[in-house]
């Protein structure tokens, strides 16, 4: 014998009340679990994965072209070559252009860099915070990303940024270590591990800069037998003096092993004779 | 000893018999007193300050600096093996109460914002606790100093630089040899300006600085002497007894030459040597450059008591002639009754001194109370009088030997005007005196 309608009405009801309840508890432990704080493992294998794939394991080569805007000044295009090795952290600028840089340079050797100015003739030691060129660029990012060395990240959880779904990171930096920004916030793509943003902050907390990465690109790496993936494209943007910006653009990357004797104070001096 | 004291009721009597002039004129002299003692103790406070804060910010009492030259024309504001210099100074000079040695160096400070040219004393904090007792941190922590790769600035510097505590600063610097070297770093406390030495230096620990000019751990820039307060008179004495027990020492030293070590550069320079030579100067040497501060001070101080004393030279010796001519006929009748012309003279000077005495002591009081008000309302000075008094408010220096000198000055001053009208009181003779009209 069928119930009467009422009844059947009624149970129809619950069944789908219940439905609904159980979907909404498991939905809400799904989404608990997919918005829980990731652990420090977990974050500092993030940035592992960040740093490794933009490693190279080699030598490195590349042109950098810097332009910097700066309120009430003309704007100025420096074109520059830059030069790594990964194996002892070696690191060289050398400006090409306008001609009133050219000849001017950066090495970094012994954890100590070094800026050379043909028109005196002259060595001076600078530290992380030096800005490249007068720009509002940072040695640190033309150079290997060691992030998961350098600084202890706290999560920050997830954010939108425009299409890209990012997980979002402060990181403090290590003691005792020569830094361009002791405090960073960084936007990782979630699903490539590729650096979207990043905010860096005085200790203080203080913003001075955002940075922007809208391009990146993979090239064959033979030392690291697999692909090395580099920003082609770096927006800068002062916070602290809002009118300044600096774009970064990476070019003719070239990741075959370079002179042993390149990375010395000789080589960078003959570049102005 | 019963005379004086008749002399003294008499006197007392006659400054109360013309209450109304006794009142006006004493009032004039404690006025003046009190005017006096406020005008010493603006000059005396001044000169404290500017003592306290220098030997606590920028020198010793005396100091032992100098210069080490890598080759003949570079000079840097080194002294090696500090320790050994800081034992035989000891030795010299037992008055020491104790002795500090710091870094000095000067350096471009760059922030995000802007770049200064600054003096940087390297200190170590720690065995520094008079430091904390002068400064006044406008945020910060000033023990957080001890740490390397830190500084302290003050809140003129941070405001020019756009910069607060947490933030980094970028020092750059030319070593001994030449080379510019770089150091970053944090700040940790901002303090409130104290006048000119403050607006261009700050403090990094030691170990910083010496990173910056990439010294040794035996090498300082100099080392400060100080002495105890009663031995500040003794300076020039105990220096050059320093000086010559540091040459019996075997050390080199600079010719005697009484300016700031950083205005020496340019003659050290020229100078044809290498190595290390010590310099001795006083606190006075080191803040040379604004001492004329104190001398301006000091000068409009003694004109302007020459000014008040002539006013109460005047208005006194003005008053006893006002009060001779009233008291003509009473004179000659003294004089008539057998008074010697002495007991007169006496009669009216006494009078004087003791009307000097009561008011320059109540106007003493009453500029002592008027200081220490003011003292306690810690009353702001404008920034640009900030710069040379070292303090950003107004402190008066009153001590009791002061007053007292100020006390005795005032009444002899008030005898020595009411002499002359004595004497011509005493001149005259009864006859004419007691047939005056007046």
């Amino acid at each position: 014998m069928n119930p009467p309608m009422s009844m059947r009405m009624k149970t129809r009801t619950t069944s789908f009340a219940f439905a609904l309840a159980a979907a909404l508890v498991a939905s809400a432990l799904f989404h608990g679990r997919a918005v829980a704080a990731l652990t420090t493992p977990q974050m500092i294998d993030i940035l592992k994965i960040v740093d490794d794939r933009q490693r190279n394991n080699g030598d490195w080569r590349a042109s950098a072209y810097l332009e910097q805007k700066e309120k009430d000044k003309v704007d100025v295009v420096y074109e520059t070559e830059y030069f790594r090795r990964s194996s002892d952290q070696k690191f060289m600028i050398l400006f090409l252009k306008p001609k009133s840089s050219a000849g001017q340079g950066y090495l970094r050797i012994d954890k100590n860099l070094w800026f050379y100015d043909p028109s005196v003739g002259k060595w001076e030691r600078r530290t992380e915070r030096e800005r490249i060129g007068g720009t509002n660029s940072r040695r640190s990012d033309f150079d290997e990303s060691r992030l998961a060395e350098e600084y202890d990240p706290t999560d920050e959880g997830e954010e939108k940024l425009g299409a890209y779904s990012a997980q979002k990171l402060l990181l403090k930096g290590k003691a005792g270590l020569d830094l361009a920004f002791p405090m960073i916030r960084i936007w990782i793509d979630k699903d490539t591990k590729n650096v979207l943003k990043r905010q860096e902050y005085a200790l203080s907390g203080r913003l001075l800069r955002t940075s922007y990465y809208p391009k990146w690109k993979k090239q064959h790496s033979a030392s690291k037998n697999g692909d090395v993936w580099y920003p082609e494209e770096i927006r800068f943007y002062d916070e602290v003096e809002k009118a300044n910006q600096t774009l970064v653009l990476i070019k003719a990357v070239d990741m075959k092993a370079l002179p042993a004797n390149l990375f010395t104070k000789a080589w960078l001096e003959s570049k102005s004779r | 000893m019963s005379k004086l004291w008749v002399d003294l009721m008499i006197a007392f009597r006659s400054l109360v018999q013309h209450r109304r002039r006794t009142a006006f004129l004493g009032t004039a002299i404690a006025a003046v007193t009190a005017l006096l003692v406020l005008l010493t103790g603006l000059s005396t406070g001044v000169r404290e300050t500017m003592i306290d804060t220098a030997t606590t910010l920028s020198t010793g009492h005396i100091n032992v600096g100098g210069f080490f030259k890598v080759t003949a024309g570079q000079a840097s504001p080194v002294v090696t093996n500090y320790e050994k210099v800081m034992a035989d100074a000891k030795k010299a000079v037992p008055e020491m109460a104790f002795a500090v040695h710091r870094g000095r160096g000067w350096a471009k400070v760059v922030s995000d914002t802007g770049a200064m040219q600054l003096g940087i004393t390297g200190i170590d904090i720690k065995s520094e606790p008079a430091f904390a007792s002068v400064l006044r941190i406008a945020s910060g922590k000033l023990e957080d100093l001890a740490q390397p790769g830190t500084i302290l600035i003050f809140d003129t510097q941070a405001e020019k630089l756009g910069v607060k505590v947490g933030d980094a600063l970028t020092i750059s610097a030319p070593t001994t040899r030449g080379t510019n070297n770089t150091i970053d770093v944090r700040i940790v406390a901002i303090a409130h300006g104290l006048g000119l030495l403050s607006s261009w230096n700050c403090f990094v620990p030691i170990q910083s600085l010496r990173a910056l000019y990439q010294l040794n751990q035996d090498a300082t820039g100099v080392v400060q002497i100080i002495l105890e307060r009663r031995d500040l008179e003794k300076i020039p004495e105990i220096s050059e007894r320093l000086r010559k027990s540091l040459e019996a020492g075997g050390y080199r030293l600079m010719t005697a030459d009484p300016r700031a070590f950083w205005m020496k550069f340019q003659s050290v320079t020229r100078e044809d040597w290498t190595g290390q030579k010590l310099d001795v100067t006083t606190w006075e040497d080191e803040i040379s450059f604004m001492t004329w501060t104190l001398k301006a001070l000091d000068g409009l101080t003694i004109v302007l008591i020459l000014i008040l004393l002539a006013i109460v030279v005047i208005g006194i010796m003005n008053t006893m002639w006002i009060a001779i001519r009233e008291r003509t006929r009473e004179i000659g009748t003294l004089r008539a009754i057998g008074m010697q012309r002495g007991s007169v003279l006496w009669m009216f000077l006494l009078e004087s001194l003791m009307l000097g005495l009561f008011a320059s002591t109540a106007g003493a009081l009453g500029g002592a109370a008027i200081a220490a008000g003011l003292n306690s309302l810690h009353i702001p000075v404008p920034i640009s009088v900030q710069l040379f008094l070292m303090s950003d408010h107004l402190h008066l220096s009153i001590h009791g030997s002061m007053l007292v000198q100020r006390i005795v000055v005032i009444t002899l001053v008030t005898g020595l005007a009411a002499l002359y009208p004595s004497l011509r009181a005493a001149r005259l003779r009864p006859v004419v005196a007691m047939s005056h009209f007046g």
